[in-house]
């Protein structure tokens, strides 16, 4: 067979050369697991026919192993699913390794303004020119980086919420998908504003809403400002460019104003240096195109761009300062994804604490199974003195364990399936829309780790066990006591399964104890009940005179209700998500360079401080009389007084906030206690705050902040009603108390404490048994010993003093090894840590404490039944 | 015990033949060869449409082998050969009687094709 092989290889290397060669090879491989599979089927399934009886024959010990090792695969592939959906996942479009994103993937949302370094998300207006201008590029889209829920009377229903996303008109055609029903928008060049009234609906949407009725095309959706005709569906794989969301409806940004109507979000206002940054832009590189090449030219143009953008600034340090921006442009067969950002490194994380669980569990029942192995030793000695060769017998006993792995991985992909929808559950408020989990990549990670399982499990005790010496075998006919060496391994696996656990419980320790820290960050003010309900009044089209007389009025309505005790407005709101920046300049006061040539900053209505309970410091807080009145007034914090007033009294001093050429002065009136708006991580940024009725303002959105007179709950329902009457073209975009919007902030840590500490204690379990085992065993074997011991005289705690002995030695070189792997790895999580440093000692200690505590509950029983051997029946038993 | 002559029941029990045992016994039948030169035979006779891997070939030939359909060769038919490592295989008479019931097997399948007139007389 070699020789018509070797000649068959010669032949085609002669006549097609080396892709004749690798054509034969390919043959080869692809014909040997059919050829071995019918050569040798017979004997397969002689062996796979043996080791079903041999674990049938103990279904007790075949239940609890193969449960375990279900849970240890099916939390590793649940994770790995996840990371393979939200990292590794290509969009389901055409040719994805062609696709490149021009912004950052992870950026999400709208930034009003300047941005300098890379540039997060572009406008409407640098989309069109990078469109138009660019090389390299057989196609440029656009698509809004977030999604918008909106209200909406669809095929002339009940108004319903439909999530939409305005993308350019060359959307799909850049993606290369089409619809499955009618058809999708296709524009080249992008049509005129309210000049392309359709949606393509997705077909979740087709299904939920229209049943999958053909005629679902054709009919209406009725926003606020405008109708647009559905005109397709999308196949079910198709959930658009950005790995996370699922929109029910894809509208052309041209119909804008009618989708969100009173803001103009296509246009850059001449002469103004506000840009409106929104939208992602993706492009499919031409042909023999390099990534260099498509980054060069999109760059080029951005950069033509702004300079003819920010021409009209007349301050030429300001105009430099605007200008410096670059795209940068990266491969995107993953689309966008703010998901993506958020949970890779803690999936990561976790992926590495369910492997060394998986470890931990496979450890043990390799100990078993050797144990087990090590009681057949004269079935297998027999055998081997009938002729059996080792590796035929090594064959079997591998089979034995793979079956094991194989019925572990079919009930662990149950468990996979069940923990997925848990850790997605655990994270949304909404649904995460996610890539299916079952493709190529997550089935490859099963088959790799139940052969690994299966190989682990059954390699040691198959190479130990058929190294037996013949004769010394079939004269051991008792089992497994008396096997010193089976000893020495199963202690070294515990002292292993020790090392792995102290990782996993201080990682878990310091995890929870950020979590705590981080829910209990003091945030400056009373936040018990504490209560945001945010309000839009652009999208409502209220004209900006109009708008700050809305809020006032809405602010006596909300005052006025008893389960109210207090209220106030602001910009931002509390961990809204939105904050404001600006370049300042501070009387008495030279930048140094330092971050000290902007704030941030925050317009807030009157008694905003005393309803938060942030304590005024000097001076006093911006009032009613503020909001009236010409002058210009602001508000600093206790960090902004010490950064720029350090030794000088600020009240009477001024900042000027600077935008491009225009120019604010405020008079520092008053001075407050430090305390936290949008972060909980990280220092407390120096901050300035004006009354929110001020034209430098111009707030259109604001979120009222409500202190409830008792529980929170009815103050929701209540200010919902209030404002609906008051104002009932005003839509509520937001209403939760502030504890639930901080609790939003930290889903990761929350996840990652949750998670962490499951496996910590699984894997504290899983050593407990292991140790257990070895003990048994160990005090199994030394029967006779503790028999003389106690015929001479030796007592109960004695006993158990020598047997506490061993499990302390044991514990002791694990703890140490231990340690020294806990320090190594809780480098990897130090940026996750908040309010203590990887190296805590308490943590350490707690978890050395714990793991302690369970070996020594492991050693107990072991021990008390050394205690109680009957010497007499003991020294019989030989 | 002297080896029974095979009856039509024996060889009939082959039937219908894997695709794989007809090409090399129709390989074998015009003389004897080595196994390289029967996967050669099999490419070249069906343009290539049918290629024989070395794993199936020799699977196939161990089967025959045991089955009685081909014998080895002691000595190889060409002397002047320098490659002594090369086996050489002829068709038995029985393999010989089972390749051509599975011609006639396959031939009649063609007739009923072309009574049903699902092909044409001359194809």
């Amino acid at each position: 067979m070699e020789g018509a092989f070797v000649a068959q290889l010669r032949d085609a290397r002669q006549r097609d050369g080396a892709g004749g060669v690798a054509a034969i090879w390919a043959r080869a491989f692809i014909d040997l697991l059919p050829t071995a599979l019918s050569e040798h089927h017979h004997v397969i399934r002689q062996d796979l026919r043996h080791a079903v009886r041999v674990l049938a024959a103990a279904p007790g010990f075949s239940a609890v192993a193969i449960l375990s090792l279900a849970l240890g695969i099916g939390a590793n592939t649940a994770i790995f699913s996840l990371l393979n959906s939200v990292v590794m996942h290509a969009l389901p479009v055409r040719a994805p390794h062609e696709l490149v994103i021009l912004t950052n993937p992870n950026a999400r949302g709208m930034g009003i303004g300047a941005q300098s370094g890379r540039r997060s998300l572009a406008t409407y207006s640098e989309f069109l020119q990078l469109q138009a201008q660019t090389t390299g590029f057989a196609s440029v889209m656009a698509s809004m980086s977030g999604t918008d829920q909106l209200e909406a009377r669809v095929a002339g229903g009940e108004t319903e919420r439909v999530t939409i996303r305005l993308v350019s008109g060359s959307y799909f055609s850049t993606l290369g998908v089409r619809a499955i029903a009618g058809r999708t928008f296709d524009a080249r060049p992008e049509p005129a504003a309210g000049t392309a009234p359709y949606a393509v609906i997705s077909h979740q949407y087709w299904q939920r809403r229209f049943g999958g009725r053909p005629d679902a095309v054709g009919r209406t959706m009725t926003f606020r400002g405008g109708v647009v005709s559905i005109v397709g569906v999308m196949p079910a794989s198709f959930f658009g460019e950005t790995v996370g969301d699922e929109p029910d409806a894809w509208i052309p940004i041209a119909m804008q104003a009618a989708v969100l109507p009173g803001r103009d979000w296509l246009h850059d206002e001449p002469g103004s240096v506000e840009k409106i940054m929104w939208l992602h832009v993706f492009g499919r590189l031409a042909p023999g195109v390099s990534l260099e090449r498509a980054q060069a030219s999109a760059d080029l143009v951005f950069q033509q761009g702004l300079n003819a953008y920010y021409d009209s600034i007349a301050d030429a340090d300001a105009r430099t300062r605007y200008r410096k921006q670059h795209l940068e442009v990266t491969p995107a067969a993953t689309g966008a994804s703010a998901v993506r950002a958020a949970f890779t490194e803690p999936l990561w994380v976790m992926l590495g604490a369910a492997v060394i669980v998986l470890l931990i569990a496979c450890s043990n029942l390799g100990n078993l199974l050797l144990a087990r192995t090590t009681a057949r030793v004269r079935e297998i000695t027999t055998r081997l003195a009938l002729g059996a060769s080792r590796g035929r017998l090594i064959r079997q006993l591998l089979t034995e364990s793979l079956c094991l792995a194989v019925a572990a991985s079919v009930v662990g992909i149950g468990v996979a399936v069940l923990f997925r929808r848990g850790l997605l559950w655990l994270v949304a408020d909404e649904r995460i829309a996610l890539p299916s989990a079952a493709d190529l990549r997550t089935i490859g990670f099963v088959l790799a780790v139940t052969l690994a399982v299966g190989l682990l499990l059954g390699l040691l005790p198959a190479l130990r066990i058929t190294k037996t010496h013949v004769a010394q075998g079939l004269r051991e006919g008792r089992g497994v006591a008396g096997s010193p060496a089976w000893l020495r391994v199963g202690k070294m696996v515990v002292v292993g399964q020790l090392a792995l656990s102290v990782p996993l419980l201080v990682g878990a320790g310091l995890l929870v104890r950020t979590l705590f820290n981080l829910q209990n960050v003091d945030l400056g003010y009373a936040r018990a009940g504490l209560t945001g309900v945010r309000v839009d009044a652009q999208t409502a089209g209220y004209e900006p005179v109009r708008q700050a007389a809305a809020f006032s009025d809405m602010l006596a309505r909300i005052r006025e209700l008893p389960s109210v005790r207090a209220a106030t407005y602001s910009n931002n709101g509390l961990f809204q998500g939105t904050d404001n920046g600006d370049r300042i300049a501070v009387e008495g006061y030279t930048p140094t360079g330092n971050g000290d040539g902007g704030s941030a900053y925050d317009a807030v209505g009157p008694a905003y401080f005393s309803t938060l309970g942030i304590p005024v410091i000097l001076g006093r807080e911006i009032s009613e009389q503020d909001l009236a009145a010409a002058r210009m007034v602001a508000v600093i914090n206790e960090r902004f007084a010490t950064r720029f007033f350090a030794g000088r009294n600020p009240l009477g001093l001024h900042i000027t906030q600077m935008y491009a050429d225009e120019r604010q002065t405020y008079e520092i009136i008053g001075v407050v206690r430090d305390s936290r708006q949008n972060r909980l991580r990280g220092e407390i940024e120096h901050r300035f705050y004006t009354p929110i009725s001020q034209p430098a303002s111009q707030v259109s959105r604001v979120t009222f902040l409500i202190q409830p007179r008792g529980d929170a709950a009815p103050v929701l329902a209540d200010v919902r009603t209030v404002l609906q009457r008051a104002e009932p073209n005003m839509p509520i975009t937001d209403a939760r108390t502030v504890d639930t919007a901080v609790s939003a902030r930290v889903v990761q840590d929350r996840l990652l404490a949750q998670l962490s500490a499951a496996f910590g204690i699984v894997a504290a379990l899983l050593t407990a048994i292991g140790l257990y085992g070895v003990l048994s065993y160990g005090i199994a074997r030394r029967t006779n010993e503790i028999a003389v011991r106690k015929a001479l005289g030796a007592q109960h705690g004695t006993l158990m003093r020598m047997i506490a002995r061993e499990t302390g030695s044991l514990l002791l070189v694990g703890m140490i090894a231990g340690a020294a792997l806990a320090i190594a790895l809780v480098r990897l999580i130090t940026a996750r840590l908040y309010g203590l440093s990887p190296g805590d000692p308490v943590t350490f200690a707690g978890a050395l404490a714990g793991l302690t505590v369970v070996a020594a509950l492991a050693t107990w029983l072991p021990a008390y039944r050394a205690s109680r051997v009957d010497a007499l029946m003991a020294l019989r038993y030989d | 015990m002297p080896r029974r002559a095979p009856t039509d029941d024996d060889i009939d029990g082959f039937l219908p033949l894997p695709t794989a045992v007809f090409h090399i016994l129709v390989a074998l039948a015009d003389r004897d060869r080595h196994g390289y030169s029967i996967m050669q035979d099999v490419g070249a006779r069906t343009d290539g449409k049918v290629i024989l891997s070395a794993g199936t070939l020799y699977t196939a030939i161990r089967r025959m082998l045991e089955q009685g359909l081909i014998e080895e060769l002691s000595d190889s038919p060409d002397p002047d050969s320098g490659d002594e490592r090369r086996r050489y295989y002829r068709l038995t008479q029985f393999g010989r009687d089972v390749a051509v019931a599975e011609a006639r097997r396959l031939s009649s399948m063609l007739e009923h094709a072309r009574a049903t007139k699902l092909i044409p007389r001359k194809l």
